[in-house]
């Protein structure tokens, strides 16, 4: 077993298990591998003078741990969580050691799927600066489409990210 | 369950794997079936065993990894949900992974595989089984000598001796009851645990022919636990013999306590016991005619009820006692050293900290029973009481758990004692080193990580800066130099500080030389002492200017960055030609503090108390505005500026004027700041939990903590707050 962490010139997705999601319209899927635990959103502690989409902190089971806006992070129109929110808690490797556990709220989370090389294409060349790194690849399932997520990327990479090809026209300063 | 009292001994399995292990047992512990909470942890954790790899991992673990991955797949494949199959199978494989990270690498002591497993989820685990078993059949007949470390075990092995002979009685009379009534779970029960016990003391000893011994015996009176095998004439001979053997193996040690052929191997036959364990464990019945067993099998008789001092390297004492009755119980308790309250255990620290963190949890929803709503409407005397004595015990019960994570700096500063005499000695110099505060206490894991900047300190001390006691003499100086390490509470956090009366720095060549280095510009304009603050640049020093360096500042960019990562600070003062001082400030994290929650709007926020110098509400006058300067405030003639907190941090403040305000003076070092907060509301001892990687940017909080609700509260940085302009 090894984690699907690409390197930067070969993003592509590895068959496996992923768990669904959406945020909006879309949906998108991260490794299994990645997913310590869903929880349902709970309140959340404002840690002050933080970029927007860095929601704040809770306390899982004695740990905390902060929770990130996905739906900020990528710049997408901010929505009132419905019920059906949830915490998708993410760990991640640290190249030094040890592991970071981060909370990303998402629409609703949907199921975990197998995804097979033949449903599996890499992450397509949108035309913009190279900034698509941290998608992994898209899939395709029962005719729709879901974007693979790079946890490390998207999770690790401060400032914000950007999806959609009509924002690359007016690129935003990122890492600034 | 196999619970480990003991260390673990993990030597085919790698450490970390344990670790996991662990963590998939937290999650058992509360998954329920029909339910999918805890399904992706456990995965996740599982998936983290599969990918170690390494030498010398048992084949049974390897089995039992594919054996969980099957069945997780299952899960996962499946309904997504627990069953009760599923949970109850998940908490042997649980017990039986346990006991395989903790047996040897060499295959002794490997648990019995789990007959109904093979093939109880998919077809490829059988195929897997059979090769373990024969596996653990190897280099038994070695008997293994086992050596005594006097020297230092010398406290421990007493414990151990004392210990074993009481456990060794246990089983005995365990023993007689069997034999009348094999079926008494609690008297299978106390055997099982004697033999479990008797493993991890055996175990921590490295005394491996006795662990194994006890290993085996202890599978075997498991399965009986689990009413998998029956009690019969067989497996009582076998516990006896086993129990036997054991015996000698204590009085051996006993033997050698008393100063009888101290240090010399105690080998006492041990393999064919395990044999007829292993056969048990897999079902074989043990012929019943074998009694007393074993005899016949090895050239010592061993497995005999009743010892004889024959069969032991070291002459065993008392015998004849022994003999006397079945139930030896010799008057061997003075041997312990007596006072039953003075022994130390040693402690995986993973446990430790799991319990601190489980105890931190118990506080939290202990406190959330209290203060909920409904059960403060309980008018009942003593249900209060009941309340209030759970909160105490509680409370109790976490200041024990932080201060077994404490532990005083002394013994990382008595190295240093050494270290120093050992340098000057070696330099020519006479340095004299002064402890003070070594009680302070710590967190362990700080004591660690602090010794190695405390040892490149000291040597850059005494090496560069103490002078020879000629130069000193010469200078007005005593001929032997000072070198003055001290600990101390301060600042809500601890303050470390190395001093010397050495040569001190000398700005000019710290100066040239980072010019030289190309660190700062020749024209750059500092004062001095931002100049010896360069000493902490990375590429400052290099290994030839070792010996030349006026003063020193070799490798300081490790040391800081030692201390950084422990998310400390150090600080350097120089005087030249009067000496240096370091100053390491240790933050709060893995502390506990006592900390006052205050309220900003729907903000709470936790100033560490240490760093409060007083809070009031301002009385109209106190404040007054200062041209370009911002507001100040006037307590009993000091002028302290003022910080409006809700306004600083970007939140919304509820309180409107400053009359309806609460001011907060805080200080750290000499600056102090009033933070203007909308309410205190009280004082509480907070467990500091790290941020972590995504909040390292920031200075704004010096870490968090899980407050009497459930959530989060934030640790401000005082020393952030004073450093910051006011207008």
């Amino acid at each position: 077993m090894t984690t699907p962490t690409p390197n930067s010139n070969d993003s592509l997705a590895k068959a496996g298990r992923y768990l669904t999601f959406t945020l909006g319209a879309e949906t998108y899927g991260l490794p299994v591998l990645n997913v310590r635990e869903i929880i349902r959103l709970c309140p959340i502690t404002p840690v002050p003078r933080m970029p927007g989409f860095i929601k704040g902190v809770i306390n899982l089971r004695g740990t905390v741990i902060p929770v990130l806006d996905l739906r900020a992070k990528f710049q997408m129109p901010e929505a009132v969580y419905g019920d059906r929110a949830c915490i998708i808690v993410v760990q991640l490797r640290n190249p030094a050691g040890g592991s970071t556990l981060i909370g990303a709220i998402v629409d609703t989370v949907e199921e975990v799927v197998q995804l097979n090389e033949p449903q599996l294409e890499p992450a397509p060349d949108f035309g913009g600066p190279p900034e698509t790194g941290f998608i992994l690849g898209l899939a395709t399932l029962n005719g729709g489409v879901k974007t693979l997520l790079d946890p490390e990327k998207v999770f690790l990479t401060e400032g914000l990210l950007t999806l959609t090809p009509t924002q690359f026209a007016e690129p935003e300063t990122t890492n600034a | 369950m196999t619970t480990n009292n003991d260390a673990p001994h993990l030597p085919g399995v790698p450490p970390e794997a344990g670790e996991r292990l662990g963590r998939i047992g937290e999650e058992l512990a509360f998954v329920s079936p029909g339910e999918d909470d805890g399904l992706l942890p456990i995965n996740h954790f599982l998936l983290d065993l599969e990918e170690m790899q390494g030498p010398g991992i048992p084949d049974a673990w390897t089995a039992g990894l594919k054996v969980a991955r099957v069945w997780l797949d299952e899960i996962l494949d499946g309904s997504g949900k627990f069953t009760e199959v599923s949970i109850r199978r998940l908490n042997e494989w649980h017990a039986y992974m346990s006991s395989v990270a903790d047996s040897r690498a060499d295959g002794r002591g490997l648990p019995a595989w789990p007959s109904d497993w093979a093939g109880a989820g998919a077809n490829d685990v059988s195929e897997v089984v059979p090769s373990i078993v024969p596996a653990t059949a190897s280099g038994e007949e070695k008997e293994l000598p086992c050596c005594l470390n006097l020297e230092e075990d010398l406290e421990l092995l007493g414990e151990f001796h004392a210990e074993s002979l009481e456990l060794l009685q246990t089983i005995e009379q365990g023993v007689l009851v069997l034999e009348s009534n094999p079926t008494d779970a609690e008297t299978i029960h106390s055997i099982f645990r004697a033999f479990h016990t008797f493993k991890g003391g055996a175990g921590f000893l490295h005394l491996d022919a006795p662990r194994n011994l006890a290993h085996e015996l202890e599978t075997v009176l498991d399965l009986v636990r689990r009413s998998e095998r029956r009690i019969d004439s067989g497996i009582i001979n076998l516990i006896l013999a086993g129990a036997d053997a054991l015996e000698h193996f204590t009085r051996a040690i006993g033997a050698q306590l008393q100063g009888m052929d101290p240090g010399s191997p105690i080998v006492v036959p041990t393999s064919e016991i395990i044999r007829r364990a292993k056969a048990a464990v897999r079902g074989e019945t043990d012929p019943p005619s074998a009694d007393p067993p074993g005899r016949s099998a090895t050239d010592a008789p061993p497995t005999h009820l009743y010892p004889s001092t024959q069969a032991v390297a070291a002459p065993a004492p008392q015998p004849a006692q022994a003999q006397a009755t079945h139930l030896p119980s010799p008057p061997v308790r003075e041997l312990t050293g007596g006072d039953p309250a003075g022994g130390f255990v040693k402690l995986d620290t993973a446990k430790l900290d799991s319990l601190v963190d489980l105890v931190g949890e118990l506080v939290v929803a202990q406190s959330m029973v209290v203060e909920n709503p409904e059960v403060r409407g309980i008018e009942s005397a003593p249900f209060v009481r009941q309340l209030r004595q759970l909160r105490r015990i509680t409370s109790d019960l976490q200041s024990t758990a932080m201060s077994m994570r404490m532990v005083p700096v002394r013994g990382a500063f008595q190295k240093m004692s050494r270290l120093v005499r050992d340098l000057a000695a070696g330099a020519g110099k006479q340095v004299q080193l002064l402890l003070e505060g070594e009680e302070t206490e710590l967190d362990r894991n700080m004591v660690e990580k602090l010794g190695d900047p405390l040892v490149h300190m000291i040597r850059n001390s005494v090496d560069h800066g103490i002078e020879t006691p000629d130069e000193r003499i010469a200078r007005g100086k005593p001929a032997q130099g000072t070198i003055r390490l001290s600990a101390a509470h301060q600042r809500g956090g601890i303050v470390i500080r190395l001093s010397d009366d050495g040569k001190g720095l000398d700005p000019e060549r710290i100066r040239a030389k980072a010019v030289e280095r190309g660190l700062i510009r020749g024209d750059a304009d500092m004062d001095a002492s931002e100049i010896v603050s360069l000493i902490f640049l990375p590429g400052f020093s290099t290994a030839e200017a070792v010996t030349d360096l006026s003063g020193r500042g070799v490798g300081m960019d490790v040391v800081r960055s030692n201390i950084e990562g422990l998310s400390g600070k150090i600080e350097v003062q120089s005087v030249p030609g009067e000496g240096t001082t370091f100053t390491i400030l240790l933050p709060l994290t893995l502390a506990i503090i006592d900390g006052m929650l205050v309220g900003v709007g729907d903000d709470r926020y936790i100033i560490p108390t240490l760093s409060i110098r007083e809070s009031f509400r301002p009385q109209p006058g106190m404040v007054s505005t200062i041209q370009g300067r911002g507001e100040v405030v006037s307590v009993r003639g000091r002028q302290t500026p003022l910080l409006r907190l809700g306004r600083y941090l970007g939140r919304p403040a509820r309180a409107t004027s400053l009359e309806d305000a609460i001011i907060v003076v805080v200080e750290s070092g000499e600056a102090a700041r009033g933070l203007v907060v909308d309410e205190l509301l009280g004082k509480q001892e907070v467990v500091i939990k790290s941020l972590g990687q995504t909040f390292r940017h920031q200075n704004l909080l010096a870490g968090s903590a899980v407050l009497g609700d459930g959530s989060v509260g934030l640790i401000l940085d005082v020393d952030t707050l004073v450093k910051t302009p006011t207008h």
